[in-house]
């Protein structure tokens, strides 16, 4: 920079020059004007319209304009208006005491005038810097992407101090790798060395630097300090934006920390259940000294095969819990049957549905779809138990699925008899922890759908919760094809479904047109009511 | 065999160890532990059991590779034993040659059913082997290529006949995908699981009375198929 000042300073010069000429043009012209009426004017009117001359001098080009034009006034006025004319001699004592008088006053005035035309500049200049900066700091607050901040930066520095060309790098403190930002866009910038770099500093380091290029004429030297105040607003916002990365990490981390804090409590109140009930009925047995009979040993030892399943499902859902948590899900994705997945799980879970009458309508030319079997069977199970869980005793669990009714993805829907949930809730029953009614009155971990909705969502799926009347739905998408990339199990699935149908009331998805009517689930006609609770799944043959 | 098969049990878990030794003497068994891989490896060699029942999750070695060093000098049937998330592991065991799984926690029924399998099918893999594979109602002619269902004859294409004969012969055991795919197609075709979805799909609509509900092509998720018999 230090190769410029004498630049800069011939630039000054070469205006400070123009403006004296133009106060001696000025005052020419003003003196061949009183010369021509000269002879209508006495020597004090003269005096008097010279100080016009020399105040519009000052009031425009400052305060040496004015000096200088007091001076030349001062000089002509001698030379041509006082006795002896045409000499610079003096012959009346009273107009040198004029010529005194004229000479202190014209400069006096000039440098008033000048002086406060130079505090109007001043504080023009500061106006004008303090708009800049206000328009910089209020494009930057708020922005907490980086990306961000060098764009806004760049461009308000090209804007501001017309460059051809402006790159932003920024390198905060901790990040590894260099953003770089290049401004205008789709230009080169120019191959020279910049005209001028400027570090972007604050009190922790330096967060970068602006490179700025500027052809039509080098930076002044208060447009260096105004840009130096520009980068360090724009180091301001690096370090904002990091703190406030920071200080989201620290929320998340503390909303994670008390998710497993009551995630805990429930666990072990949940896990404490079963286990109960298996010392009961063991230590009963062990201790039996011939009061028990068959039929309730038998019972007994039921009762603690089933909870340990029970265990073992509560254990399955917190795992499955962690790795969504974790975005540690990855689904294996193979072809499966739904059908089979279904009459598995309705296998294994054949104690649990017993007071229930479960119906499937799987068409039996349903594709094969992409999924993870386990993840799969665990939405499957989770649904079911949750239904079992709220719908009163002997009423129906339908359980369909069809291809064509949402484009590119097969629908499933898992249906019970249940309460149905304010509107407002449909949503949220996803959310980890979540209940409707008071946590004492259903037993359960609040894991179950939160689950079903991060396996569904890693399938490139969706899932939502619909009333209908008599009826409580739960459906969920699955794609056809492996295509749709797996969504991250937090993020927003692909959005097979429209809004709209999320979000009403009535049966989401008319599954069978022809059966709209007081049914909203519609099921295999031959299939409805006939087979009763007993489960639909002939007894496998046992490996003997 | 001998009168009382012997059971090698490799497992880290105490309480497996114990429930197992229990359980398998009071049926008849004899049996020995290992806690650690070079361990059942060590017991393994010194005195040659009839079964290795192996957990695949050892704290010393993958369970895995005690399989294959098992299987680089017997043929003794070896169950595996591993928990419901690890599919891989099981399908990799399988792969390398143990005879069948289980998944963590099983009933001891399933785990009895299994071994009397295993022992059975080694049993039989050093007499002359069966030639006829009876199913309930569907009778399987292995050396006469006909295939009966309830007294009627059954037509099967070739390939058809070719997996069916395949699961047959190994009756009762699982059989992954690749290992069917590798012997009924060929080694190339070991990814494609749906031709062979699509294959058993229409075996059980000619052999099952509900294809809905196989009770004899039976699916193991993710990792094959077993054909299921009476005896």
């Amino acid at each position: 920079m230090a190769m410029r000042t004498p630049k800069v300073e011939l630039r000054d010069l070469a205006g400070t020059l123009k403006h004296y000429l133009l106060a001696l043009v000025i005052l020419a012209i003003w003196t061949g004007l009183l010369w021509f009426f000269r002879n209508v004017l006495s020597t004090q009117v003269v005096a008097l319209l010279y100080l016009l001359a020399v105040i519009l001098s000052a009031t425009l080009w400052g305060l040496g304009s004015g000096i200088l034009s007091s001076l030349a006034a001062f000089l002509t006025f001698n030379y041509l208006f006082i006795p002896p004319y045409h000499t610079f001699a003096v012959q009346l004592p009273e107009d040198l005491l004029a010529l005194c008088v004229f000479l202190i006053v014209a400069v006096v005035i000039s440098q008033l005038l000048g002086m406060a035309r130079a505090g109007v500049q001043a504080a023009t200049a500061r106006e004008r810097e303090a708009t800049q900066l206000y328009e910089l700091s209020i494009a930057l607050s708020g922005l907490q992407e980086i990306p961000a901040i060098a764009r806004t930066l760049g461009e308000q520095i090209c804007e501001t101090f017309c460059a051809d060309g402006v790159e932003v790098v920024l390198s905060p403190l901790g990040v590894s790798a260099p953003y770089r930002c290049s401004l205008p866009e789709n230009t080169k910038l120019p191959a020279a060395d910049p005209d001028g770099s400027f570090p972007m500093t604050t009190a922790r380091g330096t967060q970068g630097k602006v490179n700025l290029w500027r052809s039509a004429s080098p930076l002044s030297a208060q447009e260096q300090r105004m840009l130096r105040t520009f980068t360090s607003q724009g180091a301001l916002a690096v370090e904002h934006s990091l703190l406030a990365e920071a200080s989201n990490r620290t929320k998340v981390l503390e909303e994670s920390d008390r998710l497993k804090t009551s995630l805990l409590s429930s666990v072990s109140h949940e896990l404490r259940t079963p286990l109960a009930t298996i010392k009961a009925a063991v230590s009963s047995l062990r201790t039996d000294e011939g009061d028990l009979d068959e039929a309730s040993q038998a019972e007994l030892l039921a009762q603690i095969e089933e909870e340990s399943d029970h265990l073992n499902l509560l254990v399955g859902n917190l795992l499955n819990s962690t790795r969504i948590e974790l975005g540690a899900l990855n689904p294996q994705r193979k072809w499966n049957s739904l059908a089979e997945i279904v009459s598995a799980v309705l296998k294994r879970m054949r104690q649990v549905t017993a007071n229930h009458i479960i119906q499937v309508d799987i068409p039996s030319d349903l594709p094969l779809l992409p999924v993870d079997y386990y993840q799969i069977e665990q939405v499957f199970t989770n649904l079911i138990s949750n239904s079992v869980k709220y719908a009163p005793v002997g009423t129906q669990i339908q359980i369909d699925a069809r291809a064509g009714v949402i484009e590119g993805a097969v629908l499933v829907r898992v249906s019970n008899q249940g309460p149905s949930v304010p509107e407002a809730d449909l949503g949220r029953i996803f959310d980890k922890f979540y209940r409707i009614t008071s946590a004492d009155q259903v037993a359960g971990t609040g894991l179950g759908l939160s689950i079903c909705k991060g396996i569904i969502e890693a399938h490139g799926g969706k899932i939502w919760a619909s009333n209908a009347p008599g009826w409580f739905l739960f459906n969920f998408s699955l794609p056809l094809t492996l295509d749709p990339a797996p969504q991250k199990p937090t993020g927003n699935g692909v959005d097979l479904v429209p809004t709209n149908l999320q979000r009403n009331g009535e049966d989401p998805v008319p599954i069978n047109p022809k059966r709209n009517g007081e049914d909203p689930v519609p099921i295999n006609p031959k299939r409805n009511g006939v087979e009763g609770a007993a489960p639909q799944h002939p007894e496998e043959s046992k490996t003997t | 065999m001998t009168a009382q098969p012997r059971i090698l049990v490799i497992d880290d878990e105490a309480q497996i160890l114990r429930a197992l030794r229990t359980i398998l003497s009071a049926k008849k068994f004899q049996v020995e532990l290992a806690s650690r891989g070079e361990e059942g490896l060590a017991l393994a060699a010194a005195n040659p059991p009839d079964l290795v029942i192996l957990d695949l999750g050892l704290p010393d070695m993958d369970g895995v590779e005690v399989c294959a060093q098992l299987r680089e000098w017997t043929q003794v049937p070896i169950i595996v034993l591993s928990v419901r998330e690890s599919e891989r592991d099981k399908v990799a065991a399988l792969d390398k040659g143990a005879d069948d799984y289980l998944t963590k926690p099983f009933g001891i029924e399933e785990l009895l059913a299994r071994i009397r399998v295993a022992l059975r099918h080694s049993a039989q893999a050093m007499g002359s082997p069966r030639t006829v594979v009876v199913a309930g109602p569907i009778q399987v002619d292995l050396a006469g290529h006909t295939v009966q269902r309830a007294g009627g004859d059954v037509k099967l294409t070739a390939t058809e006949f070719k997996l069916l004969a395949y699961l047959a012969a190994n009756s009762n055991r699982v059989l992954t995908h690749q290992a069917i795919l590798s012997h009924v197609w060929d080694a190339g075709d070991a990814d494609h699981v749906e031709y062979l979805r699509v294959y058993i799909a229409q075996l059980r609509k000619k052999l099952e009375a509900n294809p809905e509900e196989p009770q004899y092509l039976l699916t193991e998720p993710g990792i094959g198929y077993r054909f299921i018999t009476d005896d």
